[in-house]
């Protein structure tokens, strides 16, 4: 199997029905899904978010190539998942309290299950408490915290708060990210990460968690 | 200099001539932000109480038509068919989009825009301030209408790399209601144009150059060929860095830019270099930072040190660097109409 770059270009162009075909292509060959995801989508989808992240992709083409990496992703998540291939790490996502703007988390997620995680969306307007709750419940790694008005801003501080009050901050890392959030606002609060697009956020993801 | 009106101030100002005194008005002031400031008071009250300069007319505050879904969720629709829901602000953010089928544009039915309530406030406004203070039509910026309550900003972006045309006809719809709604404002007696909505990022622009160029630059650019031909100039206010795509906006002949957005990394003084001699500069007294937390002096020094950047020569417009929104203390901004109109004296000694 030597077509892993062709799937890779196929993603960085958001050739949807390509990397699909591609990708089915490679099962039908006996390549494991794993070694597809490993050596050609997830390389592409790394591209994609370089390219975005050197200006030359924008909101655009990040959405095509997502959208192209999610069919395949898609159709390889069961077969991973029966050969107890576990994912890049468990990422819990939410927009804050206050909050109905979801385009970024979104595309913050779409990233993320692009590059093998395991995310968990828990919507927008999403209240401390809820917060806690589903940190309490899951066994998430990282916490993603999403505000996109200044604000809402202070819902995110709330909800690291609650998370404190409820003995739960050492259970999660929190990552923040959001137009108006900045690093510096992101280590006055003390959350653990701060990402200011969507293909920094996977990378430092991987890094509060030790894969970088 | 003899002491200008607000209104003669503003327009000397968008000519990039120095007026008596730097001017100032927003795009919004809360309603909660001007009920501590001057309780009970109406809008045209408070602007006047303060002193403002201008006074802005938001379309989506009082033009707009929306029908209400769920009220105990605040989720209502808007006027274009979109699900809107609202928070602690004055405005919502559609959650659901008019359009799910493409071919639902063929039968889709905009709002009327002659509709003659959609001008009351804008009637009132103009029998009490005209050719005192500025009256200022707004009007959300059909990229906007059409990514956020059209379309979905999804499938928006999607479309410009995938069906371009949908797009365009989508955009050709509001365009026209737009012409329509802001001929009237001017037949009514506004002064000036500004069209808000957001082409970029904290980091950047949402879509290349090129797609800006050819999707989101037209639409506005024939609001300010409207606006041009009746004499009255037109504003833009959009967030985000657009340092690379200042050339787009230039071409469409927008009159001043708001805010020159200092959370993106836009420096004014930088932009006054740039291209203060192309059109006027607006903002950018923070309202992330500065006017939310910070103290009565930091407020006027940063108002104080807009004016040092960008004033030499009039073309500034001192605002905040987006809106009065809810989260702005109250009697920050007061400092900074204060510090405005102290600092902000011609010639200037900052």
């Amino acid at each position: 199997m030597n077509n892993f770059s062709e799937i890779k270009e196929s993603v960085v162009q958001g050739n949807c029905d390509k990397v699909l075909e591609m990708t089915k292509v490679a099962l039908d060959s006996n390549v494991p899904a794993k070694e597809i995801l490993d050596k050609g989508l997830i390389p592409g989808i790394m591209k994609v978010g370089d390219l975005f992240e050197t200006g030359e992709y924008f909101l655009p083409e990040l959405l095509v190539s997502g959208e192209a990496m999610s069919g395949a992703v898609e159709l390889l998540g069961p077969i991973l998942s029966k050969a107890h291939i576990p994912p890049a790490g468990k990422y819990l996502i939410g927009t804050v309290q206050g909050d109905v703007h979801d385009i970024g988390k979104n595309i913050v997620l779409m990233m993320l299950k692009g590059n093998g995680w395991d995310v968990t969306d828990i919507g927008v307007d999403v209240s401390p408490e809820e917060f806690c709750s589903a940190v309490e419940k899951g066994d998430f790694q990282i916490l993603g915290l999403s505000s996109l008005l200044s604000t809402t801003m202070s819902s995110t501080v709330k909800t690291i708060n609650a998370l404190k009050a409820a003995g739960l901050r050492d259970k999660v890392k929190v990552m923040v990210g959001g137009a108006p959030v900045t690093q510096e606002w992101a280590d006055k609060i003390r959350a653990d990460g701060y990402a200011p697009d969507a293909p920094s956020a996977v990378r430092i993801a991987r890094v509060l968690i030790g894969k970088s | 200099m003899q002491k200008l009106t607000g209104l003669e101030r503003i327009l000397k100002t968008i000519r990039l001539e120095e007026p008596d005194v730097v001017p100032h008005f927003e795009l919004i002031i809360d309603e909660k932000v001007r009920n501590a400031i001057l309780p009970g008071a109406c809008y045209e009250d408070f602007i006047e109480y303060l002193d403002i300069d201008g006074i802005c007319i938001y379309d989506k505050t009082y033009t707009w038509e929306y029908e209400t879904l769920d009220a105990s969720k605040r989720v209502k629709r808007d006027q274009w068919g979109a699900t809107v829901r609202f928070t602690e602000e004055e405005i919502g953010h559609p959650i659901k989009p008019a359009i799910e089928l493409e071919e639902a544009l063929d039968t889709y039915v905009p709002p009327d825009p002659d509709l003659p309530w959609r001008y009351e406030q804008l009637e009132r406004v103009v029998k009490r301030f005209k050719g005192q203070r500025a009256v200022i039509a707004h009007a959300t910026d059909p990229f906007e209408v059409v990514r956020d309550s059209i379309l979905g900003d999804v499938k928006y972006f999607k479309a410009m790399i995938k069906n371009p045309e949908l797009i365009h006809r989508a955009t050709k719809i509001i365009v026209n209601y737009y012409l329509q709604y802001l001929r009237n404002c001017l037949d009514l007696g506004a002064d000036i144009i500004w069209v808000s909505g957001d082409w970029a990022m904290t980091k950047g622009p949402m879509v290349s150059p090129r797609f800006t160029k050819e999707f989101i630059g037209p639409p506005f650019q024939k609001i300010v060929e409207l606006a041009h031909s009746r004499g009255v100039p037109c504003l833009k206010h959009t967030d985000g860095n657009v340092w690379p795509i200042i050339d787009v906006i230039l071409d469409t002949g927008a009159d001043g830019l708001h805010p020159i957005d200092p959370l993106a990394g836009m420096d004014i003084g930088d932009a006054k270099t740039r291209i203060g001699n192309k059109l006027c500069l607006m903002g950018n007294v923070s309202c992330v930072t500065t006017l939310c937390s910070g103290t009565i002096e930091e407020v006027r020094q940063e108002t104080k040190d807009v004016i040092r950047k960008a004033g030499e020569g009039g073309g500034l417009i001192c605002a905040s660097s987006n809106s009065i929104h809810s989260g702005v203390r109250p009697e920050n901004y007061v400092a900074m109409v204060k510090a405005i109109k102290e600092y902000g004296k011609y010639p200037l000694s900052v």
